[in-house]
């Protein structure tokens, strides 16, 4: 109870602020921005309790497990209950799409096995291609569609009317420019916020983000996780309020 | 020490363990599927062999990993390294062609295989009709003092069936590693557990 009061103290009193930045926002923005009075919660008011949190430690030297490590900090701070809710698509599709192979190439292995060579010819050269189709299917799903994107999150809030929101966030860490010495964590978020069954545009933004990945973690490589949730919080809420960056 | 992953597991979700095994079992089969498409692409039932015996020093060793391929539109020339089964026989044989008379189609090819166990060699030997003449061929080790009619068990020449691929290519040595796997079973299960764990860590 005390923990609902307290974030809608917040929400209030943030309010001023983002129809301030409102304003400014409608001028550079061509797309409609939202309405402040409507604006649902922000994943920087919900707090999470230090208890709560497992540690997370990486070998800072490993490029792959940088990033691996952000973007899977990305989906648990946006996944909590207050907030966004995960959708599985694209994993659903490389799921199916993967085991479908397995199961195609372990049954014209098995065919293959049981049945003599000359006989066998014909079903094993229909489940190669067959392999070879939905693999490449996979490859470039996994490729062109899902492409960068880490997280993709709906949410459906009532206040006066139901609100649904979607987020999308992909991220990537882009080569080295000339003047730094360490690799950064780039991420880039779309926000829509609709009505009426997805009827009514309210408000749409686009954000992008960069930092250093010294920035979020120490010698050892331990992360440092609300350092990082602000960080995104503060983007996803600039995105939450229209600004086309 | 399973409680740890256990929790870890509840937490990330079934997708996420879906995803792993995906990921370990995708690699073994795509090595099933290549070796399946270089059977199919080669038309040979082992694509793949390994020399046991010294019958074909100095051209080809004991340990040598044999590519073979066996192409429906293949005319076998003197000269070529073949691998032939005779049906009834346990392993098979590598040896080079020394003879080789095409038998045209009008002709029936019967007349030249005497045993009645071989056919179910000329019941290939037809199919290949389509592709034109038959042959029949005869083999001997470069290494053997007299040609290959002893191993025939009875056949006077071998046909297009009884072959399993013509010699393409070789890579000396290799095949070592699996003679020694298959002589002490101790050692292939080693082999294994270390390619297991190489795929895990």
């Amino acid at each position: 109870m005390a923990r609902t009061k307290q974030v809608n103290a917040q929400n209030n009193g943030s309010q001023p602020s983002s129809s301030k930045s409102n304003g400014t926002g409608v001028e550079k923005a061509r797309s409609p921005s939202p309405d402040a009075s409507d604006r649902p919660l922000g994943p920087l008011s919900v707090t999470v309790p230090a208890y709560e949190r497992e540690e997370v430690k990486v070998n800072n030297a490993n490029l792959t497990e940088l990033k691996n490590a952000c973007d899977d900090a990305v989906k648990r701070f946006l996944s909590r209950p207050e907030l966004f809710k995960q959708q599985y698509l694209h994993t659903d599709i490389r799921l199916a799409l993967g085991w479908l192979s397995v199961f195609v190439a372990a049954g014209t292995a098995f065919y293959g096995y049981k049945v003599e060579f000359e006989q066998s010819k014909p079903v094993v050269t229909i489940g190669l291609v067959l392999y070879i189709i939905l693999t490449t299917l996979s490859t470039l799903y996994a490729y062109f569609v899902e492409g960068d994107t880490i997280f993709v999150g709906k949410r459906k809030t009532f206040s006066k009317r139901i609100i649904t929101e979607r987020i999308t966030l992909s991220s990537s860490s882009p080569p080295l420019p000339k003047n730094t010495s360490c690799p950064s964590y780039s991420v880039s978020l779309q926000y829509v916020r609709s009505t009426n069954g997805g009827k009514t545009l309210l408000g749409r933004g686009r954000t992008t983000g960069a930092a250093e990945y010294s920035r979020f973690f120490d010698e050892a490589g331990v992360m440092d996780q609300p350092g990082f949730e602000k960080w995104v919080g503060g983007l996803v809420e600039s995105a939450m309020d229209g600004k086309a960056a | 020490m399973f409680a740890d992953e256990f929790k870890v597991f509840k937490r990330l979700g079934l997708r996420h363990l879906l995803l792993q095994v995906l990921s370990l079992v995708s690699s073994l089969t795509l090595a099933l599927m290549l070796w399946h498409g270089l059977m199919i692409a080669t038309n040979c039932e082992s694509p793949v062999v390994v020399v046991l015996s010294e019958s074909m020093e100095p051209a080809i060793s004991r340990g040598d990993l044999l590519f073979l391929s066996n192409l429906a539109s293949e005319r076998y020339k003197t000269g070529d390294i073949v691998v032939y089964k005779i049906p009834g026989a346990d392993t098979p044989i590598v040896h080079r062609v020394i003879e080789r008379h095409d038998v045209p189609s009008t002709v029936d090819i019967r007349q030249y295989t005497k045993f009645a166990k071989v056919s179910k060699g000329t019941g290939r030997g037809s199919s290949s009709k389509l592709c034109g003449p038959s042959q029949l061929l005869l083999t001997k080790g470069d290494n053997n003092p007299v040609d290959d009619t002893e191993l025939y068990r009875g056949l006077e020449w071998l046909e297009k069936g009884h072959i399993v691929g013509k010699v393409n290519g070789f890579l000396p040595y290799v095949g070592y590693v699996s003679i020694a796997m298959n002589g002490s079973s101790g050692l292939k299960y080693a082999v294994l557990g270390g390619l297991c764990l190489m795929v895990l860590l």
